[in-house]
This record gives C-alpha cells, structure tokens and sequence, in this order.
C-alpha cells in the first residue's frame, strides 16, 4: 500500500476543520495550521455562535417586556455583562475544546502558528512558542477566512468596535452607532438595543439588509424603525473623531448636507475581507483575484494543482454552512472521488428579530436576469401558530417557474425563520415543484405550514387566504 | 457591445470558411431536403443511389434516393418541390432521418415538415428542450424558416392558453404603445377559468397599437396589438423559447446582426456537412444531442447529481422525465445506455465475447455485416433469449393436396406455400393462442383479430420476412400471386418498410433446397413459427400394406411461457390433418 495523502489544512473554522476531519476519515495524513489553540475560527470563537447566544439573550429581555401585553409584567432586567460573558465563553471553549478532542480523536497532527508558503509542496508555520517548522505536503486547502473590513478613518481607539469586539465587551454602552445596515450590523444592532442601549444605524444605500428582498426586510425594518433611535439611509460617514464621551461623527446625507451625533461607541460593520496575505501565495501558483479571493474550481482547487481554497478566501457568500461543504468537496477531490461544489441553493439567514432567511434565487435576482417567474407570499397574520406568539409580523414567499412549476427560490421573514428554511433549501436542491410542497402534510400549528399554504396560494387557493375572485 | 457582435460575425465567417464553406449565406439560402421518416423504428439508412442530380429540377413525390435500411431497400420520395443546387450526400453515406441531403433553391412552397435551416452544418440543429414542449405558453415558436427582415406591422394574436383555456378577461395591459416587447417578455394579465395568468410575448417588436382593453373578453387567436416587427434591438435574452434555432434563423438571412447578442449564444459552428445530426423527433429517451450550452440550473437531487457524476455523465444533457423536468437516477441510466449503444435494440444482444486469434491457424478475411445481417443478428438472439422454445415435429402425408394443387395449376401453378398458408389462417383462427403475444410487462397476452402470414424469404442479401396481410380474408389463388409478388420484390430489394411489420405468425419453407426437420427460431413478437421441409416418398404402412405416401416433415416452434406442450402437439395435428384431408377443411 501507497503511504497516505499528505495535507495539511490552513486554518480550522468550520470549513478548514470539516475538511481535516474528513480527510483523517478517509484515511489522507492530515495536519492543521492554526492560530488558535483549538478548532473553531472566526465563527465559534468571534462570529456566529458568540452572537447568537447574546441574541438568544436578546430574545429573553425582548419577550419579557413584550409579556405585558398579556398581564404578565416582569420589572426591568438586572445585567451582570460579567456573568453574561462567562455564559458565553463557556459556550465557546465547550465547543472548540470538543473539537480539539476529536482532532486528537482523529489523528490529526495540530500545530499552532501561521503558515506561509515556500512553494507547491512546503510552507513554514511560525509556532505561537516561536520556534518555526517546515511542513511538507502532497496537497494543502487555504481556509484562512476572512476578518471584518475597517473604515481608513476611523481613529485608534478603544470606542471603535468591529465584530469582533462587540462580542467581547466588558460593559454596556449608553450609545452605538452601527456603520453599515447589512446583517452583522443588524444582529448586534439589536443586541445592544435590548441589552439597553441606544442604537443608530447608518447605511450608504436605501435601505437595510440591502442583499435581501426589499418585502422581507421590510417587515424587519418595521419593527427596528421603533427600535433603534436613528436610521440614517442613503448616509455617509465623513469623519470620526474621538471624544471625550466617546466619538463624534459627521454624516452626509443624500443631499450633501452634513451634520453630527456623538455616540459611546461606534460599531464598523461594512463587510468583510479574505485573509489571502501574508501567506507566501506568491510562492505558488494560486491566483488571486483583486477583491484578496482566491480563484478556484468547481472542486475547489486553484490554479496550482496542490493547493485548494474554500470558504470566504475562495469566494461569496462568507458563510460558514458554504465553508464547510467546499471543505468536504475539496477533500473528497483530494482523495479522487468525482466531486463538484455545484449547489443550488445556499441558505442565508440573518438572526435579528424577526429573522429574515432565503435561499435559490431572490425576486431581485430573477429581475436582474431578467427571468420570468411567478411570486406567492403567504402573510403570517393567516397563521394561527404566529398569532399565538403574537408575532404575525412574518411572510413567506415562494419563487416559482411558471412553466416546469419548480420552487426556484424561498424567502421567509418571521420567527424561527432560520429553522424554517432548511425546508426551503431542500426543495430547492431536490428540484421540488409547488404540488409537492402543497401535497407534503405539514404539522399544525406550526409556521411551517406557511410554506405548504404558500404552495397552495400558487394553485390560486388557500386555505386560510381567502382570494375573492375578480 | 457593437464590437463584440462584430467579432461573432468575422468568428462565426471564419469558422465556417474553416469548415470548407464559403459565402455561405448565399449558399444556404435554400431549403433543405432533409430525409423522411421513413417507417416504425428506422432511424437511419445507407445511400445506395443518388436518384437525382445538381441542377435538376424536383417535383414533390419524385424519387431521389434509394436507401439501405436494416430491413430493406426503399426508394426516397421528395416531400418538396425545387431544384436541386447542391447534394449533401453520396452512396455509402450513412443518413439518419431529419438530416439535410439536398439543398433546393427556388422551392416553390414549403416542405412539409418545418425546415431546420441552419448555417453551419447540421449540428446546430438541435432538438429543442422537451421540457418546454409542454408548456402552453411557449410553444409558439418563432418559425426556423429565414424571417422577412425590415419593418412590417403585424398583428399579435393572443396565443394558446394552455389546456381547455380559449378566453380570458383582461386585468392588466403590461406594456403601452411604442414599448419595444421581447419574446417571452409578459405582455397581458388575464383572468381566465382557473387563474390569472401573465400571457408572454410569442415574438419581439414595437408595440405600435393596443386592440384590446383591460375589463374585455378576449379569445385564443384574437388580435391584441399591432406590432412592428424586424425593427427591434431588443436583447435576444435567454428565453427558453428562443431556442438555438432561432437564433440560427436571425444569422442566416445575413440580417443585421443583432449586436447585443452574446457570444455564447452563437451555436456550436464545428459542424461539417458529412456530421450527422441526431433525429429531432427520435423517441429515445432522455437524450439531447449536440453541445448543448451548459444549463446552471439543473433540477435533480444532488444524489443524482452524484450518480451523474460518478458515471460521467454530463447532467446537463441529460432531459428529465419528472415533475417540473426534474432528472431521476432512471433518466441518467437511460441517457448513458443510449450514449454507449446508439439505441440498445435489446439487452440480450449485448453479450458478446471477444474472438480468439484466428491468424494462429490460417489466414482469413474480416467483412462488414450488412445491415440486414446486424439487425437478423440482433432479432434473432434477442428472441433465443427472451422466448423458452419448443419444437413440435410431425411428418404428413401430402398426397392429397398434391393432387388438388396439381388440379387447381390449371392456369397456373398453386404453391404448397400458398395452402400451408391458408391452412395456417383457418388454423390461427382456431387456435388463437397461437396468434398473439406475451407482455410479460403488464403480465397480458395479446390475442389479436387479425391474421398476418410473415413468409420467410432467402435473398442474396440475408434472411427478409414479408408480411401477407388479413390472409384470412384472401383465396388460395389471390394468396399465391401475392406470394410471388412479395418474394419477387424481396429479391429485387423493392420490399416496402411496412410490408415488413406486423406479422402474427411466420412459416419458413426450406423445401425447396432439401432436408428434414429443422427447429426454426420464434419471430418475436409472435409466438409461434411453422418450418417446413422437402417432401418425401415413404413407404407408409396402412390398413396391412405399404403404400407410397408424399410425406412433408414439417417443425412447429412455439413460446412456451404461453403455450403448452399438449396445445403445441394438438395444433400441429390439426395443421397435419388439414393438410392430409383438405376437403374437409372448412374455407379452405
């Protein structure tokens, strides 16, 4: 027998630690480059699972207050951000010490440092303990990731967050002004909103969450417009200075006219920006683009036949669900099976209250290319399961092919919405048409049952919508 | 955007000088004669003869090509008149049906199927997407034919609804007057029967006027708007209904090119004329010839996907039976047997095992089966295959008959053929059993109402089986001149496609080259077969003496899924003993 593939995985988040751990499955000799002591990257240790334990806290204080509305009064929540924080830390070293345990579980060589390239088949690691090793490999995967974006103006200074530290902060805020309406921006928006800061919002285009439809933002942009002190739209950051109390900004708004607010602390949440520098990709042949992604294949390989590329390096949309399956798909590439990343649909949720989520094609993008389809939406105010959560501020909407009657695309804003989707992606995926969502039995009271109605809306009835004929 | 049409055209005249062709757009202004369907199940021919000439001129009707095909010879009508200007193919050349094998200028009316005109060669013409046969509201093609090119005003009727749906109401008029309109693009709101529908755009153009009103009722066919066509600049988007074809069309009669037509919208041009294109209305499923433009949106579960890819299958081409054209594990498996045997005719065929050397013991010389040859091969062991045979023998005395066909050869000689057949129709009629077909799908027999003698004819070429027809219904006589003109035409390769199908029972006569007994092999679909050998003098021991006895060994095979040994032994006795005591047959 042949000794095994030697790879080596740059980078453990979820698509770097997928990808080693399938590999050490199918037996390839797998080594992890790591910052980190454990496994995790961006999204466990400062993204995803961070935020939504504050948002699930968020929830909590949200529905206390909103409980009064049925008699039952709770007085105003106690916070102790210290103990909040433990909470969350626990989350977070639970989670990357399991996968440190089943690295070692798996046989998987970890060494922490950062790695950086001599050529096709060897790089350098700098150990975090300073020494350096040089590692040989058959074929590496980048799965460096990405760090949020900063603004060239913004000043040094403890008052100016990214994701990073807004997850990370010992004290609450009297203010926040959050830069950028996109969906990091709106999570931690209402984060602080509920943990009982006064939050604004600014945003260069014309409205919020700009990459979802403009009726499933809509629904949300309602309900923060009585949330968030300012919603500054079509509005440019021109300056920040530090204050006294915290920071002063000047705006422009659409009309050029400038004015100023100061604010305790200001979040900058534009976008983010792949880490594709520093890593000696000039000694390869990896071709970067000039955004800093790396250009890969339908199996995830760049241009060099010995190295791959997955999650944020390797492209949009920087989700860690993304990530990890092209960890699986380059891995499986590695090791010769046929394999393409070839979805379609990739599920994108955004977490704030009400959630927003969608996956396939959006009616913006069936306009754009100028694709004939047919939109259903089903108003949650018809579900009874929405009412008893009083909480019919929800629609979910079907993107449909006329003619083959193929689900193309699903959008739902509402509670749960995150959950709900997977329904929608699997519909997708499978090349479901309406009748088959509309003749699946979906369990009552659920807002699931949305979907199917929203399928029987595209036959022209309803159950619970009541269309009078023209 | 100008400067990349630009491009597409000096790339497409380069292509297609590189294929040999130049000026093309002149050359191939005219029609083309494209091969005929031919019969059940012919999907190609070899040319034998070139029955015309460049320059002559054709009438619909006259016969252009004779045609090898796997069952016989047949002679190609032209389905549209013209004179020929140039002729795509030559004897030995192998045709499939749908292929262009003349050029005619001058055509004086259309050919009766729609024309696939195309610029570069035969395969651009690809079969159009199944998928959207069925939907209602595309199906109204722009015609492939060359479009008049420059600014005429016409009217846009309403097109077809959908099932059942011939009027709507109005609700919406979604373009005003002097939009430009795309094909495809949503022109009408209507509120019809069973829902509101958007009515797209079956053509492009300007919208000059608007016949109708939100509120009216308006019909299938009626007019709507007046629209300017041939003045468009309109993006050719990617409409499903604006298929290749089409766009094929717009080059060809050198109209401006629309320049904001993508490059890669412009077809596959690597076609020379000799290629072959694959038939447009083949019955094979799941296939879809030529390169195909990558479709992105493919609607199959990622396993199948999977599958695809693991048996390298491009998904892309493969067309889905399912709901909305979604792709099945089935579909793919149909694709790919299709992909490595052409059409696989029948499973059974397929077990072959490589030959030893022969050259280690002597010389010898390799000979391409004919056509005829291959397809007898492929029948006749799919039938050894499929059917569980048995063969019946018996011996009977044909002095008798031999009497009566010498009398009746008063004006002219009667065959034992034309009687055994007769006797077969009287006999099928009693036993129908032996008239019918297994369907081992549905678990049926078939018995059929209808008697078809397949005879078994020896020509230079192989082994042809022509069908009588109703012989039930025919005389002894009206059957033995049919028989002679039958076996004449095989011989001469005149035997018509039909004249080969639909056979319910077969009787091979080897008596006239000799021997005793034979098992003959079941024609499937049919059931049963009836061989016949040369009769003989014996001496036959009856009532206490040897008598001279004319004894015909004659060999029944049946399929005995269906029919058992006791059925099989009391028809050939009544076949014996018909033919010992004709007059007591009954019609006979």
């Amino acid at each position: 027998m042949s000794a095994p593939i030697k790879l080596v995985v740059i980078g453990a988040g979820p698509g770097g630690y997928a990808a080693a751990f399938l590999a050490a499955d199918l037996g390839l000799d797998v080594t992890i480059v790591e910052k980190e002591i454990n496994p995790g990257g961006v999204c466990l240790y400062r993204g995803c699972i961070p935020s939504k334990a504050f948002l699930h806290v968020a929830k909590i204080i949200s529905e206390a207050k909103h409980a009064t509305k049925f008699g039952i009064d709770y007085s105003a929540p106690k916070i102790d951000i210290k103990k909040l924080l433990d909470w969350k830390k626990g989350i977070v070293s639970k989670l990357t010490g399991g996968l440190g345990q089943l690295t070692k579980a798996r046989k998987i060589r970890y060494i922490q440092g950062s790695a950086s390239f001599v050529n096709s088949q060897s790089l350098t690691v700098k150990k975090t303990d300073g020494t350096s090793e040089e590692v040989v490999f058959d074929k590496a995967i980048l799965a460096t990731g990405s760090r949020p974006s900063t603004l060239p103006h913004a000043p040094k200074s403890p008052h100016i967050w990214d994701s990073t530290a807004a997850l990370d902060t010992d004290h609450i805020p009297e203010s926040l002004l959050v830069i950028g309406g996109g969906y990091i921006g709106m999570e931690l928006g209402t984060v602080y909103h509920e943990l009982g800061t006064k939050v604004s919002v600014v945003e260069m285009l014309s409205s919020l969450l700009p990459g979802a439809d403009p009726d499933l933002a809509d629904v949300l942009n309602k309900r923060v417009k009585g949330m968030f002190a300012n919603i500054f739209l079509e509005t440019k950051v021109l300056k920040m200075d530090e204050s006294s109390n915290g920071i002063t900004v000047t705006f422009a708004d659409k009309d050029g006219k400038e004015f100023k607010h100061e604010f305790s602390k200001v979040l900058i949440s534009i976008g983010r920006k792949p880490n594709s520098e520093n890593l000696g990709l000039e000694n390869t042949k990896v071709k970067v683009l000039p955004r800093g992604f790396v250009q890969v294949n339908d199996q995830r390989r760049t241009n060099d036949d010995n190295i791959y590329a997955i999650g944020d390096i390797a492209g949009d949309p920087m989700l860690a669900h993304k990530a990890s399956h092209e960890g699986r798909v380059a891995v499986e590439s590695i090791a010769g099976h046929k394999v393409a990343f070839e979805p379609q649909a990739i599920p994108a949720v955004v977490f704030t209250d009400p959630e927003i989520a969608w996956c396939g094609i959006t009616e913006g993008d069936a306009q754009k290319q100028g694709k004939d389809v047919r939109v259903v939406k089903f108003p949650w105010a018809a579900s009874g399961r929405a009412l008893t959560l009083d909480r019919q501020d929800g629609l979910t909407k079907l993107i449909i092919d006329p003619k083959t009657e193929r689900i193309l695309g699903v959008g739902i804003v509402g509670v749960g919405a995150g959950e709900m989707i997977a329904e929608g992606v699997l519909a997708v995926e499978m090349g479901c048409v309406a009748n088959d969502l509309k003749l699946t039995i979906h369990a009552h009271p659920t807002m699931s049952e949305t979907v199917m109605e929203t399928a029987e809306m595209f036959f022209g009835t309803s159950t619970h919508v009541y269309r009078p004929k023209k | 955007m100008l400067l990349s049409g630009i491009q597409n055209v000096r790339e497409l005249d380069a292509r297609l000088k590189h294929s040999g062709m130049t000026n093309v757009a002149q050359q191939r202004i005219g029609m083309e004669l494209k091969l005929p369907e031919i019969g059940e199940n012919i999907t190609q021919g070899t040319v034998t003869k070139v029955l015309v000439k460049v320059g002559d001129s054709l009438k619909k009707g006259q016969n252009i090509l004779e045609l090898e095909t796997d069952k016989a010879v047949v002679e190609i009508p032209s389905n549209m008149d013209g004179t020929i200007s140039e002729i795509l193919v030559k004897a030995g050349s192998v045709v499939k049906i749908g292929q262009p094998v003349f050029i005619l200028s001058g055509s004086t009316n259309k050919p009766l199927s729609p024309p696939n005109v195309s610029v570069g060669g035969p395969e651009i013409s690809q079969p159009l997407d199944t998928r959207h046969k069925h939907s209602g509201m595309t199906e109204n093609f722009e015609p492939t034919t060359p479009r008049a090119v420059g600014n005429t005003i016409q009217d846009l009727a309403l097109p077809p609804l959908g099932e059942n749906l011939e009027k709507g109401t109005v609700t919406k008029i979604l373009v005003k007057e002097g939009d430009a309109i795309k094909k495809g693009q949503n022109i009408l709101e209507l509120e019809t029967d069973k829902a509101v529908l958007e009515v797209p755009s079956p053509v492009q153009g300007v919208v000059k006027e608007i016949l109708i009103k939100s509120g009216t009722v308006i019909k299938v066919g009626q007019p709507v708007f007046k629209i300017l066509s041939g003045a468009v600049a309109a993006p050719v988007t990617n409409q499903p209904s604006s298929s290749p074809k089409a766009l094929v069309g717009d080059l060809e009669v050198s109209k401006p090119l629309d320049t904001r037509q993508r490059p890669t919208e412009v077809p596959d041009m690597r076609g020379q004329h000799s290629g072959m294109t694959e038939n447009t209305t083949t019955t094979t499923p799941a296939i879809s010839a030529g390169p195909a433009p990558v479709r992105k949106d493919i609607s199959a579960a990622p396993s199948v996907r999977m599958f695809a890819r693991e048996i390298g299958i491009d998904i892309g081409q493969v067309l889905g039976s399912g709901p909305g054209g979604r792709i099945s594990v089935d579909d793919v498996k149909k694709y790919s047997k299709a992909l490595n045997t052409g059409r696989i005719p029948y499973p059974a065929a397929a077990t072959t095992k490589s030959l030893p050397d022969f050259s280690k013991w002597g010389n010898f010389k390799r000979e391409a089966m004919s056509n005829v040859r291959k397809k007898t091969a492929e029948h006749l062991s799919f039938a050894w295959n499929a059917i569980p045979h048995v063969t019946q023998f018996e011996k009977v005395d044909i002095t008798e008959i031999e009497k009566l066909r010498k009398l009746s050869s008063t004006h002219k000689k009667l065959s034992i053929t034309a009687y055994l057949i007769k006797i077969m129709a009287i006999g099928l009629q009693k036993f129908p059993q032996f008239n019918a077909s297994v369907d081992m799908a549905t678990n049926e027999i078939v018995f059929k109402d209808f008697i078809n003698i397949g005879v078994a004819v020896d020509t230079d070429r192989g082994l042809l089986v022509p069908v009588l027809k109703n012989v039930d219904r025919l005389t002894v006589p009206q059957i033995s001149d049919e028989l002679v003109a039958v076996a004449e035409r095989a011989r001469t390769r005149k035997t018509g496609i039909e004249e080969l199908q639909g056979g319910t029972f077969t009787i091979s006569n080897l008596g006239g080259i000799g021997g005793s007994f034979f098992t003959p092999i079941v024609n499937w679909p049919e059931v049963a077969i009836l061989g016949v050998s040369r009769g003989v003098m014996e001496p036959v021991y009856v009532d206490g003496m040897f008598l001279p006895k004319l004894m015909l060994p004659i060999s029944l095979s049946y399929d005995h899924r269906l029919i058992d040994g006791a059925d099989g032994a009391r028809f050939i006795r009544w076949i014996a003993s018909a033919l010992e005591n004709p007059s007591s047959v009954e019609g006979l």
